[in-house]
């Protein structure tokens, strides 16, 4: 699409932008740094602090003829308004001739800064933005060395409040730009913190339960511009200088956030490195320059002192644990190994790295075994033929497309696509929110669907209904399936993000068969901005998946009948599931390779210390199939290895392959014999782009502190629709639900669980949800429950007593439980619910 | 609750605006809870974001943001002395402090029988007749202009005895 273009000239330079474009935007595009601080160019420009102004000359126009004048060689006159004029508010025009470093100008924005200043406390030396703050900056740049304002007159405000668990404010220092208030309005929709107040009175507040306490909320202490807003996390913890930053990838879900892990050595954790915050990493076709809180504070996991730090095995059954050096491990492995003569089972976490899956492939192949993913969503090949094409960005999607969620809870289970799904659908995309119970995407959609657990795949074959007039699908159609239907057919571009909330291993196959059918009959597949994504329960399911790993569809207990030998790479699956403990110990052999001694590492007979993401280097392939690279940012404790690295080390050991010098070593193992990751090495991972916004540079208040590019977007992968003309897609036919279960007991996920990796999280404690079982009003009712009362559960001749909430958004016939809080369960099931009398 | 006692004025007041803007209906509906309770309470507070789904931070940083909403209790009669230059030219400021004294209060401090408080505003636009105070009370705004500490202490009678009444 061609847009009408503006040429003006800014100090000199001749700038050509898009009709509609901010001064400031222009001048930065251009090279030419105006100093902001209320206008993020993320939010609506707010003209509140004054600090862009420029001075902006028009070219004279005769009112009579409404011509333009010019002087004696031609040249039109320009004229400069009395007044200095804010660039941030203001789109460019015509022949404009715009100064920003002229002296009066400067002498402008000088005042502003005085003006600022009258009620900062400057105490640069103890505020945690001393450093890469946008204020001290512009203060050295542009302020005046000394005020005209009485000292005496200054405010003293609280300085320690806390906003919420994660966030504290200090009074003095915000300068009230409203940057923090409008992300949480304008790009999270979540305004609980506002300005009460007026005048120097202004101040942040919050009057919402529980506080500031938004998935989002420590992207504002980002784009706080002045040391106002701390994180709980890093709040005097170093100073920004003496950090060192390493490229990483947020590893708690499907998204793949860029971060940056700041680390620094020191004396309070007894001379080591440590990880002392994680940043946004500018990728802007994945998390733009956002993180969402889990992402921030969940990384304490990664220096706990829980960690393995050496291998131990056990020599008798039941025995002790005794530690051992690597080469007796190895060894040992290879010995259990051997006698298991191919009744070997890999199993496998999504939370493995793609190199560290394929080395398990790899290993197990050679043994004549093979190797699952411990994991219940199925569909993973659905998204390797039909997932979105190399190019998309969701921030493409508007007007004329259409994004389809379905069972899925966004903003618990991906809370980035959520937020960049939600700006879609105010861009004007259709956005159809498909679950069984209302989520908080449904705020945004266009049209709601509601389905019962379960039958989430019948209700995308009544869309598909729609468009390919299927006789046999005329069972599944209704007048809202056609409505949608319609809504898919006509966009220009169509994302459908499926999940599998309430669907076991095969109602998730079928809805992922489904919506990919859906897609292909539509003309959505194979070019970017249109495809299936799964929004999977970990980071790397989707290089499980390509690297041949897959959920067992009869389950690990099925996978496990008849092995000798299983080796559990990066999962827990006996924690998980207690009934599979017994299963594990049955096997002769299992080795169990991970960061802490789990339920399953208990159960084992050799376990290795794995180093954790932040201690190597790897990739992990997110939802929409982009690969990306993690660094080593912390020197592993030398008593841990990678998990390829053990895996290539075993299978040199047995003769299967020679080991691997590196991790980028595997990759192009992978590359040669994966069609898919063909173009996928390391050095290509690690290209770069120049994204819009520019973002930290020298000018840290244009963007924030989220940290710029420098070490690779990753590479999308291509759909193999793309590549394979003759791939077809079909529709599965459903299972028939046998009988509507009295209850049905259906784990959601919630973002802060009690899982390994968040449980540990410093800061993240108070916000940690609690067990609970969610029922709706009416069932609680026929039950005899009250609200906060105790119930027990039966199922699968199990029992567990829980506390009971009544909620009016639990569908009728279901209970709802929150996942890894407690309560085992993998997917839905059949329950009997009796209240216990007080 | 606001919404048992008052349930035909609110609805009264909805119905003024389109249900999809709700939330323009917030300004009435804090007068109504000004006007009950004297001030609006924190349950008022929250009451009235969900009445209109609002978040509370949302409705009171529009109560900070007015300075005739109040979030705190005070007297029956807030005599609001306007302190803003014209006014301060023609003693305003000697009045509110004279005028306190009398009553035995500070500026800001309301009276124990709890009837009156005596307050310091900016330009009431009375400046013309300075100096100007308003009484704010639940019936709404009352101006006075060219007030004098005697013409001030008899409204204040006037008042008390008005308020002790009923
Ligand atoms: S806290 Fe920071 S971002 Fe928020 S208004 Fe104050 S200075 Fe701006
Ligand atoms: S959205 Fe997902 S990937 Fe991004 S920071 Fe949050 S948990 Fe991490
Ligand atoms: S007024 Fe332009 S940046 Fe604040
Ligand atoms: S200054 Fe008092 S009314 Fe204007």
């Amino acid at each position: 699409m061609s847009q009408a273009l503006v040429s003006l000239t800014i100090d000199g330079v001749e700038v050509t932008v898009p009709v509609g474009t901010k001064i400031v935007d222009a001048a930065k595009q251009a090279g030419i740094e105006i100093p902001v601080f209320c206008y993020h160019p993320k939010l609506e420009s707010v003209g509140m602090c004054r600090q862009c102004l420029v001075e902006i000359g028009r070219p004279k126009i005769d009112r009579s003829t409404r011509k333009i004048v010019r002087d004696k060689n031609g040249d039109p006159v320009i004229e400069f308004g009395p007044k200095l004029e804010t660039s941030c508010t203001t789109p460019v025009g015509e022949g404009w001739v715009v100064l920003v470093n002229s002296e009066r100008a400067i002498e402008g924005r000088r005042q502003v800064i005085e003006l600022i200043l009258t009620s900062h406390p400057l105490d640069c030396p103890i505020c945690d933005k001393g450093g890469e703050c946008p204020l001290q900056n512009m203060t050295m740049a542009h302020g005046p060395g000394k005020s005209r304002f009485l000292y005496e007159d200054k405010m003293h405000l609280a300085k320690h409040v806390p906003l919420g668990d994660l966030i504290f404010l200090d009074r003095e220092r915000c300068i009230q730009c409203a940057r923090c208030i409008r992300f949480q309005t304008e790009i999270v929709d979540d305004p609980v913190i506002a300005f009460s107040e007026r005048g120097r009175k202004l101040e942040i507040v919050t009057l919402s339960e529980p506080g500031f306490a938004s998935y989002f909320s420590g992207n504002t202490t980002d784009i706080c511009p002045v040391g106002a807003l701390t994180t709980a996390d890093f709040r005097f913890g170093a100073r920004p200088w003496e950090l060192n930053a390493t490229a990483s990838i947020c590893p708690h879900c499907a998204v793949g956030c860029n971060t940056m892990l700041n680390t620094r050595r020191e004396a309070r954790s007894q001379g080591r490195v440590v990880i002392k915050r994680v940043m946004p990493r500018q990728n802007e076709a994945v998390n733009e320059i956002w993180l969402c809180d889990k992402g921030r504070f969940a990384h304490h996991f990664a220096s706990s002192e829980e960690r393995l730090a050496r291998p131990v095995i056990k020599l008798k059954r039941r025995g002790r644990l005794t530690a051992t050096t690597w080469e007796n491990a190895v060894k040992f492995v290879v010995e259990g190994l051997q006698a298991a003569h191919g009744a070997v089972l890999g199993i496998a976490g999504g939370r493995a790295s793609n190199e560290d899956l394929y080395a398990l492939h790899r290993l197990m192949d050679g043994l004549g075994g093979r190797a699952v993913l411990h994991d219940q969503m199925a569909g993973g090949e659905f998204v390797q033929q039909a997932g979105v094409g190399p190019g998309t960005n969701l921030a493409d999607l508007g007007s004329g497309d259409c994004i389809l969620v379905v069972a899925s809870d966004l903003h618990e289970e991906a809370p980035i696509w959520w937020l960049r799904v939600k700006q879609a659908a105010e861009r004007g995309a259709k956005l159809i929110v498909a679950n069984a119970r209302p989520t908080r995407l449904d705020a945004h959609a266009t049209h709601i669907l509601r389905y019962d657990y379960g039958v989430a795949a019948h209700m995308i074959l009544g869309m598909l209904h729609e468009i390919n007039h299927q006789k046999e699908l005329d069972q599944y159609a209704s007048a809202e399936t056609k409505k949608v239907a319609k809504v898919v057919s006509k966009a220009n571009n169509v994302v459908v993000f499926y999940g599998s909330e309430g669907l076991d291993y095969a109602a998730s196959h079928d809805l992922a068969q489904n919506c990919a059918t859906l897609l292909a009959a539509s003309g959505h597949v194979g070019r970017a901005n249109n495809g299936l994504v799964a929004v999977w329960t970990h980071s790397n399911t989707q290089g499980a998946w390509d690297m041949g790993v897959h959920p067992e569809p009869g389950g690990l207990a099925a996978a496990l009948k008849g092995q000798k030998a299983a080796y559990v790479v990066a999962a827990d699956p006996a924690g998980d599931e207690p009934l599979l403990t017994s299963l594990l110990e049955q096997v002769d052999f299992l080795i169990v390779q991970g960061l802490f001694l789990t339920e399953t590492a208990l159960a084992a007979d050799v376990v290795l210390p794995a180093q954790s993401f932040v201690e190597r280097d790897g990739t992990y392939t997110n939802g929409m199939r982009r690969v990306q690279r993690f660094f080593p940012a912390i020197a592993p404790n030398e008593g841990m290895r990678a998990d390829w690295e053990i895996l290539s080390a075993v299978a040199a050991a047995m003769g299967i392959d020679s080991a691997r010098p590196s991790a980028a070593a595997v990759m192009q193992d992978i590359a040669a014999k994966n069609r898919d990751y063909s173009e996928v090495n390391y050095p290509a991972l690690s290209r770069n782009a120049s994204q819009w916004p520019h973002v930290g540079g020298k000018d840290i208040y244009f963007g924030g502190t989220a940290h710029p590019n420098h070490q690779g977007l990753g590479v999308q992968l291509t759909p193999r629709v793309e590549r394979q003309k003759d791939i077809s897609f079909d529709w599965a036919a459903p299972r028939k639900i046998a009988h509507k279960p009295r209850y049905l007991m259906v784990p959601i996920t919630k973002l802060y669980d009690r899982g390994t990796t968040v449980v540990q999280s410093q800061v993240l404690g108070p916000r940690l949800e609690i067990l609970r079982l969610y029922v709706n009003p009416e069932d609680a009712e026929r039950l005899g429950m009250i609200d906060e009362g105790e119930v027990e559960v039966q199922w699968d001749g199990r029992k567990q007593r829980l506390r009971s909430v009544i909620d009016e958004h639990v569908p009728s016939g279901a209970v709802l439980v929150p996942r890894s809080l407690g309560v085992p369960l993998a997917t839905a099931v059949d329950v009997k619910i009796r209240p216990i009398a007080l | 609750m606001l919404a048992d006692k008052h349930k035909s004025e609110i609805k009264a007041i909805l119905k003024k605006y389109p249900a999809k803007e709700k939330r323009s209906a917030v300004m009435p509906l804090l007068f109504l809870a000004q006007r009950e309770y004297g001030h609006i309470t924190p349950a008022a507070l929250v009451e009235v974001a969900e009445l209109l789904e609002l978040d509370p931070t949302e409705v009171g940083s529009l109560i900070g943001f007015y300075t005739l909403l109040h979030d705190e209790a005070a007297g029956k009669y807030r005599i609001q002395i306007c302190t803003d230059l014209p006014c301060a030219l023609r003693g305003a400021e000697e009045l509110a402090k004279r005028l306190c004294a009398n009553l035995g209060i500070r500026l800001g401090g309301t009276m124990t029988n709890g009837l009156i408080t005596v307050e310091e505003v900016m330009c009431l636009a009375g400046c013309d007749k300075a100096p100007t105070l308003q009484v704010q009370d639940a019936d709404g705004i009352h101006y006075h202009e060219n007030q004098t500490l005697g013409s001030a202490m008899e409204l204040i009678a006037e008042l008390m005895e008005k308020g002790s009444d009923g």
